[in-house]
């Protein structure tokens, strides 16, 4: 008898060591684009809570900051254009546009997150992209030498004031980074251990998938499937700026929606520019401003501009198909496809 | 009670508990890796090492494949797969009987073919874009 119940009892223990842990995985659409959550190791009740809580933040920052549906940010715009001052009253929004101000002083201007006004001459301020002419030369002209800049926006005791009427703030470039970092405050505060946030490509790997570290592709530009693969450590982020998720196409010429804020035209000898950023508070911002400076610098200037930036892991992809990678990346990342290695530059 | 076991205990010999060691080690070692592994979904049949076909294991499907030593029949059946008949002397690779996980394979090494199943699991957790 004495025999039979402890069998019993060890079977029963190896059982229980055996209970694999699940990933919970929940889809939304938020910021114009797809958001994936995927929670490993928790229940099912747990996992669904914290995701419904990320995704309800997730659709205040979008009503909040939204570009061209009536918000806190096109209240700012309104009154801009008015030349009006406006009191904010609202210190998230203040500190969002502090921080923005920072950003584009750190890019040189690169990040320029008040050239709203270009942004819609380009057709993107729509949930459809189909503009089919290209804005007035001259109109585009005008509006660059006007030099639409953060460093015109002033708040003083909460009240903004803008000494350039042209400014128009648009957050496109930044909103999906900061959510990124809302989301990982969310997840701390519930205690969940790992997690995988995707924002329309902006991915925070939060903890691991279990005993491994989370896996992420990047998107080959002009296929449907993932060029190359890499662990993400935990707290890290991964950003990808690129020309084939919203775009025109006029006279069979590609315009994507990053606009160089110093020519007014959309930036088109690049396909991608991804980064790693490693973990700190910010570090989703960071995966989400960082990416556009080294999409719309000219070629010539993208390495200098990821050395200014201290961005240690970037791949760019170029029009030709070249590769510029860096060492650091190089060092990390799993080509899934046999790619000429004449192309790719190593930096 | 206690006493009748330890005197049972005493007809083991030490041949026998090594082999009931290697068995016990079999057992968890095997259990630990097989439970890991996610339900396939593709089966990719090789003949001298080179893919000669890829067929999902959600279907009815009996196959006859031709060996240097003759015709191979494999049969498909919902999600396993085995094979059923095949001209090699001793069978082994139709006592192997059903296969159903991602990795595993089987080999007849005399006619030169061999099926493994592959998962349909993606090699990532998500896509950057």
């Amino acid at each position: 008898m004495y025999l039979n119940n402890l069998l019993i009892f060890f079977l029963l223990a190896s059982l229980l060591g055996c209970g694999e842990s699940k990933t919970y995985h929940q889809k939304d659409f938020v910021f114009g684009t797809i958001i994936d959550i995927k929670i490993y190791g928790e229940s099912e009740i747990n996992a669904t809570k914290v995701s419904t809580e990320i995704f309800k933040e997730f659709h205040r920052l979008h009503k909040l900051l939204h570009p061209w549906e009536k918000s806190v940010i096109t209240d700012i715009n309104n009154a801009i254009s008015q030349k009006k001052s406006i009191a904010i009253n609202n210190d998230e929004v203040i500190s969002i546009l502090t921080d923005a101000q920072n950003l584009e002083a750190i890019t040189q201007s690169l990040f320029n997150p008040s050239i709203g006004k270009l942004i819609k001459l380009w057709g993107f301020h729509s949930n459809e992209y189909n503009q089919e002419v290209i804005p007035n030369p001259d109109t585009l002209k005008d509006l660059v030498s006007s030099k639409p800049s953060m460093k015109s926006i002033k708040i003083v005791k909460k009240v903004l004031e803008s000494s350039n009427h042209n400014n128009q703030i648009d957050l496109g470039g930044y909103a999906k980074g900061y959510a990124l970092d809302q989301s990982k405050k969310i997840l701390k505060k519930n205690n969940i251990k790992n997690a995988l946030i995707n924002i329309g490509g902006n991915i925070l790997a939060f903890g691991k998938h279990g005993e491994r570290e989370w896996i992420v592709g990047i998107q080959n530009p002009r296929k449907p499937n993932a060029i190359a693969t890499v662990s993400l450590k935990p707290g890290w982020t991964i950003g990808t700026s690129g020309d084939y998720q919203r775009f025109i196409i006029i006279n069979n010429q590609r315009y994507p929606h990053l606009i160089n804020p110093k020519t007014g035209y959309p930036e088109n000898k690049t396909q991608s520019a991804t980064i790693l950023i490693p973990p700190s508070k910010n570090s989703g911002v960071l995966s989400d401003v960082f990416s556009k400076p080294l999409f719309i610098a000219k070629s010539e200037n993208k390495i200098n501009i990821a050395r200014l930036l201290n961005i240690e892991d970037f791949l760019i992809i170029m029009n030709d198909d070249s590769i510029f990678i860096s060492e650091s990346l190089n060092n990390k990342i799993n080509w899934e496809e046999d790619l000429d290695k004449k192309n790719i530059e190593i930096f | 009670m206690i006493k009748k076991i330890l005197k049972s205990f005493k007809l083991i010999k030490s041949g026998d508990w090594f082999v009931i060691f290697m068995f016990g080690i079999l057992t968890v070692t095997s259990a630990k890796f097989l439970w890991g592994l996610p339900q396939g979904k593709y089966l990719e049949i090789y003949k001298n090492n080179e893919i000669l076909a890829t067929y999902s294991l959600n279907q009815e499907l009996k196959k006859q494949i031709h060996g240097p030593k003759g015709v191979t029949e494999i049969i498909i059946d919902k999600g396993k797969v085995r094979f059923s008949s095949a001209p090699c002397p001793k069978k082994y690779c139709i006592h192997q009987g059903w296969i159903n996980k991602a990795n595993q394979i089987i080999v007849c090494i005399p006619n030169k073919i061999s099926i493994s199943i592959v998962g349909s699991k993606k090699k990532y957790d998500s896509i950057n874009y």
